[in-house]
């Protein structure tokens, strides 16, 4: 167990162009020990690299890595206390389930007695027990992930355990099993988790500590909660929560006073210190709520259509030529064409520049 | 003009992949066909579009007797869930491919092709290889090949499923609008699904359909409200419907020991006896004065969390409308809003929707 | 310790790259030696440690009456048989690899596996014991010492390594790629020949290269089932042999024979790294 800090890395496929490309953009990050990460971004968006800088299959043309206070930056995969977890079960088939736990410790030639006391401890958590002598060929798709996840636990000296879209060959019914085995294997056993994803909802369920990467640089960390209450820029705004944020381009009108067009609202974001002239507005769809007649922070939109997914009912309207997207319960009787909605000022983010101020 | 699905069955080992199947289906309309992985929703498609023959029944199509006819004379497109182009030919070439195969002119070929990319926002990438495109793209160009056909019945086998959560957000509110379109009102579009969200919002008829059988079909209002069967309401609610066994004593439902409610009184000509509870995740809420349930885990999903919560054998779901982290064995209140159990025989059929009249 | 790593990387890579060029070199320079250069122990410097001379190269070509053994008939004679064979054994096997890919055939326990491993059989037997069959069913069509004859024995050979590897091949196509050709309006035919097979160069041109590798090396049946009016390479090299080994001729001799493997296995490299399926394999 340690704590992995990474020192102002960065890392370019080709440094030594004239004009180097950055993969990841110079960051510092530390990783507590114990702790249950995601790394969570769209595709290309440097989450993989940062992953691999850390495994060790990829040497950052900048900057240094450390595992306590031991630097690790040049050191290859086998050297560093990792275990990783991959999209696809890594399972030695022909052994059985015990052999194959067990395998990590036999290479590194421990005591009989020791291995199988740490196997059948760690099977006993996974609750692999009951198959630890079938062949591991014969085992279901979370099982056999499992397996690759126990080969990590068994050790005592990983550092971390660094997981790939752990669940992308997982069915969804099993998902949920194995998001919980792993959440009590950190509970109980204190090892730093790493979870690399693009899906925000298994980035959320499963971290305390989300990193959103987007072109190659970490846009905010933050807490599952922080995330969607105060996204940090627009584009987390966009990219956490179902639906997306909703955004606009806003004016400031006195200190904490900003319009939309022809509609002014009250924020509690202190505005008068803005310089830039991009200036947004950000409220989530969940905090809009319908009222019955105008008031302060509300406006007058036309219904362009309202969805009802089961759950709850999706209004789309539009208000000085642009959209606003509001989610309420399925109960709610909403008018036909138009709707009078209200703007709670203390969900109102503003952004500038893109950024929350 | 219709399609006619007349009891067909399909048995190729000893489990029905097709159980006594009949469906009608009608141009103008789209009909999602809602149902777990392996439901027997792929099957139906490819039966449909010739690519597997029933062991029995009969379809027709438009008067005509439709199983005589060959795939490549029935005029259908269908979109799979693997993003499938060929790859040796170019965006424009894997577009005009079926309209070149019917040996159209080449000048309305290059119409109907710029059209269909249009619709879906290829234009500009007419040349890239697949190869070259991401998987959102790819999923265009084989949506693009099947509009550009025309083809009298359109197959969408869980065409985005395989996406990332947000092009998949972006890429359904923009099939709602292609196939709300005047061209489409001339075609069958049928849509298979296991999310239930994504039926609600594409709004057309539901096809229930679980273990090749067709439990129930009906607009996606009346399905959602008043589901034929326990095991439909499961399927037709995400998270699913919790169902419980319960038991109505002398005006009490008793779920176990410790959840005794008294029963409402659309419920009270409801004799005693015992009886299957369902309750919506959506219908349980956080309040002081509920019952004790310990958490096992929280999910978040989008802009909800959603609870698993025990008490003793009694298991549900609630959907908590707010992001936020619970710690498992945590212990919360929970309560329910009693005009909204939904009841089912102890073989499933329903006997006391809230919706019912 | 990456230095080091690095190190030892390059330095193993050297030596199996001397390893494998070596005898090339040795191959080269014996080729344009004579018998006192080869026999006077080892010299690696032409003009400086030895003179060098054509005598083994033009062994190569001179006529038999001239005590040579004029290897280019029996040169094209191989080309022709080689190529010939592999391309009529790429053809079929790909249609039969696509048939037991995609169709499933039953005739008792007898399923696709075993129809596959049916084809692969013939090579895990021993040469000699087809040799007797083969002898015998060559000579009742009268083909014995003919091209035709080589042909169809290597059809039988090579065929099999042809539907090994494009059966491999087609089950890693997704069949959805076939069905949507289906669905498209093209009958079974078109859906083959206009996407299946554009989408198989990769796989056939590796499955092409081995049957040509195997072909081409052939001695064994060769030297059955030809005489005088025939010959292949192999067999004609053979020939040089007598009670001093040639070193020098043998030397250039097999350099001749393998100088088409290589400019294949180049040509095939090219190909092979251009013609990819990643967009249909998501």
């Amino acid at each position: 167990m340690a704590k992995l800090v990474l020192d102002n890395i960065a890392h370019s496929y080709d440094p030594n162009a004239s004009n180097p490309v950055f993969a990841l953009k110079q960051m510092s990050l530390s990783w507590a020990d114990g702790g249950r990460y995601a790394l969570l971004g769209p595709s290309g968006c440097g989450k993989t690299t940062m992953l691999n800088i850390m495994s060790g299959l990829v040497t950052p043309s900048h900057g240094k890595v450390f595992f306590d206070q031991s630097e690790v930056t040049r050191m290859i995969t086998e050297e560093r206390n990792i275990a990783q977890v991959f999209q696809f079960p890594v399972i030695y088939g022909t052994m059985t389930v015990y052999e194959n736990l067990a395998f990590p410790l036999k290479c590194r030639q421990f005591p009989e007695d020791q291995i199988d006391k740490k196997v059948k401890e760690v099977s006993e958590i996974l609750n692999l027990h009951n198959f630890l002598d079938n062949r591991a060929k014969g085992l279901t798709a979370d099982q056999k992930q499992l397996i690759s996840l126990g080969r990590g636990l068994v050790r005592e000296d990983v550092a971390a355990i660094l997981m790939d879209e752990p669940l992308t060959v997982i069915d969804p019914d099993l998902k949920f099993r194995l998001r919980r085995k792993l959440k009590e294997i950190n509970d109980k056993y204190k090892t730093t988790l790493i979870y690399v994803t693009h899906d925000q909802n298994e980035a959320m369920t499963f971290a305390d500590n989300i990193i959103v990467m987007d072109q190659g640089e970490v846009v905010q960390a933050g807490s599952p909660k922080d995330l969607f209450e105060r996204p940090q820029t627009t584009f987390v705004g966009y990219f956490i929560g179902s639906p997306a944020m909703n955004l606009y381009e806003c004016s400031a009108n006195s200190e904490n006073q900003i319009s939309i067009g022809s509609n002014t609202f009250k924020v509690h974001t202190n505005i008068n210190n803005t310089h830039s002239k991009d200036l947004k507005l950000g409220i989530r769809s969940e905090y809009i709520t319908v009222e019955s007649k105008l008031s302060d922070n509300s406006l007058e939109a036309d219904i362009i259509e309202v969805e009802d997914f089961g759950n709850y009912k999706l209004i789309t309207a539009s208000f000085d030529s642009v959209k606003i997207k509001a989610k309420v319960k399925r109960e709610l009787d909403i008018p036909s064409e138009k709707v009078i909605l209200k703007l709670p000022a203390e969900h109102c983010c503003i952004y500038e520049d893109n950024k929350l101020i | 003009m219709s399609l006619l699905i007349d009891h067909i069955s399909l048995k190729p080992t000893e489990e029905y992949h097709l159980n006594d199947v009949t469906l009608n289906f009608n141009p103008g309309k789209m009909y999602t066909i809602l149902g777990r992985t392996l439901s027997g929703k792929t099957t139906l498609l490819k039966t449909i579009a010739g690519l597997q023959t029933p062991d029995s029944g009969s379809i027709k199509f438009e008067g005509a007797d439709f199983l005589s006819v060959p795939v490549w004379n029935r005029n259908v497109a269908m979109v799979y869930q693997q993003f499938i182009n060929y790859p040796h030919l170019n965006v424009i070439e894997n577009i005009s491919f079926p309209l070149k195969q019917r040996k159209m002119e080449e000048n309305i070929i290059e119409k109907e092709v710029k059209e269909a990319m249009e619709k879906v926002g290829l234009i500009g990438f007419e040349l890239r290889k697949i190869q070259e495109l991401s998987g959102g793209q790819q999923q265009r160009v084989a949506l693009a090949r099947s509009l550009a056909k025309k083809a009298k019945i359109l197959l969408l086998d869980e065409p985005l499923v395989n996406l990332d959560y947000k092009l998949r957000e972006g890429l359904r509110e923009e099939f709602k609008k292609l196939f709300s379109g005047s061209e489409a009102s001339k075609s069958i579009l049928i849509y298979a699904s296991t999310d239930p969200l994504e039926a609600m919002q594409l709004n057309g008829d539901i096809i229930v359909i679980d273990e090749g059988k067709v439990l129930q079909t009906g607009s996606a209002k009346e399905v959602f409200e008043n589901p034929a069967t326990a095991k439909v309401a499961e399927i037709t609610n995400d998270p699913a419907m919790n169902i419980n066994k319960g038991h109505i004593q002398d005006n009490t439902l008793v779920m176990n020991n410790n959840v005794q409610i008294q029963i409402p009184d659309q419920l009270k000509s409801i004799p005693n006896g015992d009886y299957q509870v369902g309750i919506r995740a959506t219908d349980l809420f956080l309040d002081d004065n509920g019952f004790s349930f310990d958490v096992e885990i929280s999910e978040i999903s989008g802009s909800e969390t959603f609870l698993h919560l025990r008490n003793n054998d009694l298991k549900c779901v609630a959907t908590i409308e707010e992001v936020k982290t619970y710690e498992a064995n945590e212990v919360v209140k929970i309560n329910f809003d009693k005009s909204k159990i939904y009841l089912f025989k102890e073989t499933g059929e329903l006997l006391h929707s809230p919706y019912q009249q | 310790m990456p230095k080091l790593y690095t190190f030892l990387k390059y330095f193993f890579v050297i030596l199996w790259a001397c390893f494998v060029i070596a005898p090339f070199l040795w191959a080269i320079s014996t080729s344009f030696k004579d018998f006192n250069s080869v026999t006077g122990g080892a010299t690696y410097i032409p003009w400086l440690q030895f003179e060098p001379t054509l005598d083994g190269w033009s062994v190569l070509f001179k006529p038999g009456s001239q005590g040579g053994i004029n290897i280019i008939g029996p040169y094209f004679n191989s080309i022709f048989v080689t190529l010939t064979a592999s391309l009529i054994s790429i053809v079929l096997g790909t249609l039969a690899a696509y048939a037991l890919s995609r169709y499933t055939f039953k005739a008792g326990f007898v399923k696709n596996n075993d129809i596959t491993f049916f084809f692969i059989s013939q090579r895990i037997m021993p040469p000699v014991v087809l040799s007797i069959p083969f002898f015998l069913f060559l000579s009742t069509l009268g083909l014995l010492d003919s091209l035709a004859g080589l042909i169809l024995v290597y059809i039988v050979l090579l065929m099999p390594i042809a539907v090994w590897i494009m059966v491999d091949f087609f089950n890693r196509v997704p069949k959805e790629i076939d069905e949507t050709a289906l669905i498209d309006g093209c009958n079974p035919f078109q859906a083959f020949f206009k996407v299946v097979l554009p989408n198989s160069v990769p796989g056939m041109l590796v499955a092409g290269l081995f049957c040509i590798i195997f072909g081409w090396i052939d001695f064994f049946f060769a030297f059955i089932l030809t005489f005088t009016k025939v010959q292949l390479l192999p067999v004609k090299i053979v020939a040089l042999n007598s009670s001093i080994t040639p070193w020098w001729s043998l030397s250039a001799a097999a350099l001749v024979s393998v100088a088409p493997l290589i400019i294949v296995a180049f040509i095939v490299e090219r190909y092979l790294s251009k013609g990819n399926l990643s967009g249909a394999l998501k």
